[in-house]
């Protein structure tokens, strides 16, 4: 498949359900943000120690779930494009929370706000995770605009996803400051 | 139609060709056990460190698979379909692809180029019935399986960019690309499109419905 036609130069695109829609269409909008997410995340991984393989391959994982999330964003309610593909329950969120709550384990108490840095690694962490607050926002924006006329039932559990996600990358950016030996900078308020 | 896709590895056979023109050739695979896929799917077929994609032209219940394949100049694969022994054993992966025929209440309309007709075929097969086809070509003689997607269409309009208008007893032929049929002869509507060929062809028509068919539906899949 080629990757690009020319036919989305006049401001439009198609959706995965075949809908010709603006560019600005809160789908695309939101489909951008997951994809820059994923983005972000690839920096992330690839940032991280090579010995680091446990968190490599949740994050791995993670890009192929925003991949899914990205095609259910991508196919409009009720579409036969909505049932290609695995419906997104709440498994993938779990499986933040429990990745939070190990890595949290390992980590000293919050002292107060953390400033977004430190390590190479951490930064990318951060990054990814105000890119996942903005796709997450996109996302609910996304769903209370429904523009088909009603929530969407296919959003229901990729908004908690979403804000997990967050967490989980924000406790991914503080256990690599730790485990690369990088202090935490504090704001003292 | 969930999980559609898969990432399967087989071992196959070529087991048939035949050139459907000067330049374009069918051939069949040998169908390996539990492989299962889609109208519109395709299949990587690996021969050495060679791999490409091809659409299957054959129905999700045929004996065999089928690809139909142009022989391009520079091709090292499609040369090497185009010579191969029967017998000769190839690997496949697969299936993969979305161009799936999705009917909704908007009339189908399937727009090929070239071997582009191949996922068309396949649905056809499958039972599609009630869509128009525009199939562009240079001549008739490219016109590949026009006999039997002609029978399963409401419309089929072979849209010839290098001969001159239909004689009588032949409608069904257009002098022009089907960008011109497009603009020139099919009355403005809603239409769920189904788009495969080469890019240009690709970038033109969903330029036209964008200007001329708003609220259209467009699906498409290009080849290189």
């Amino acid at each position: 498949m080629k990757a690009y036609t020319g036919g989305g130069d006049g401001g439009m695109t198609s959706l995965l359900s075949g809908e010709r829609v603006a560019k600005t269409h809160c789908r695309v909008e939101a489909c951008g943000e997951v994809d820059e997410l994923s983005c972000v995340v690839g920096a992330l991984i690839a940032s991280l120690p090579k010995e680091d393989r446990g968190l490599r391959d949740e994050l791995l994982e993670t890009q192929g779930e925003l991949f899914r999330l990205g095609a259910i964003l991508a196919a409009t309610r009720g579409s036969h494009a909505s049932g290609m593909f695995p419906k997104f329950g709440p498994e993938p969120t779990r499986r933040l929370e429990e990745l939070t709550d190990r890595l949290e384990e390992q980590l000293p108490p919050l002292q107060g706000f953390v400033f977004p840095g430190g390590h190479p690694t951490a930064a990318w962490a951060h990054l990814a995770r105000a890119v996942a607050r903005r796709a997450e926002r996109r996302v609910v924006q996304c769903f209370q605009e429904s523009a088909e006329g009603r929530p969407d039932a296919a959003f229901g559990d990729m908004i908690p996803y979403l804000n997990r996600l967050s967490s989980f990358l924000f406790a991914v950016a503080r256990f690599c400051n730790s485990i690369l030996g990088v202090p935490e900078r504090t704001w003292p308020g | 139609m969930a999980g559609v896709t898969g990432g399967g590895r087989f071992t196959s056979r070529l087991l048939a060709r035949t050139w459907l023109s000067g330049d374009t050739f069918e051939i069949e695979l040998e169908r390996p056990a539990g492989f299962r896929f889609v109208p519109g799917q395709g299949i990587r077929v690996s021969r050495g460190a060679l791999e490409r994609e091809y659409t299957l032209v054959s129905g999700p219940d045929d004996e065999r698979l089928s690809l139909c394949v142009q022989r391009l100049p520079r091709g090292v694969l499609s040369s090497a379909l185009a010579e191969l022994h029967i017998g000769t054993g190839l690997s496949l992966s697969g299936p993969h692809g979305y161009f799936l025929f999705q009917p909704t209440q908007a009339p189908p309309l399937f727009i090929a180029t070239g071997t582009g007709i191949a996922p068309f075929v396949s649905m056809v097969r499958a039972g599609a019935r009630g869509f128009s086809l525009l199939h562009g070509a240079a001549t008739q003689a490219d016109l590949h399986y026009r006999t039997r997607v002609q029978a399963a269409a409401d419309l089929y309009v072979g849209c010839l960019s290098r001969e001159r208008p239909g004689e009588p007893g032949q409608p069904w032929k257009f002098s022009g690309r089907v960008t011109h049929y497009l603009r020139d002869r099919l009355s403005p509507g809603t239409f769920d499109f189904y788009l495969c060929g080469r890019r240009a062809m690709v970038r033109d028509v969903v330029s036209i419905v964008d200007e001329r068919f708003p609220g259209s539906r467009v699906f498409f899949e290009i080849f290189f």
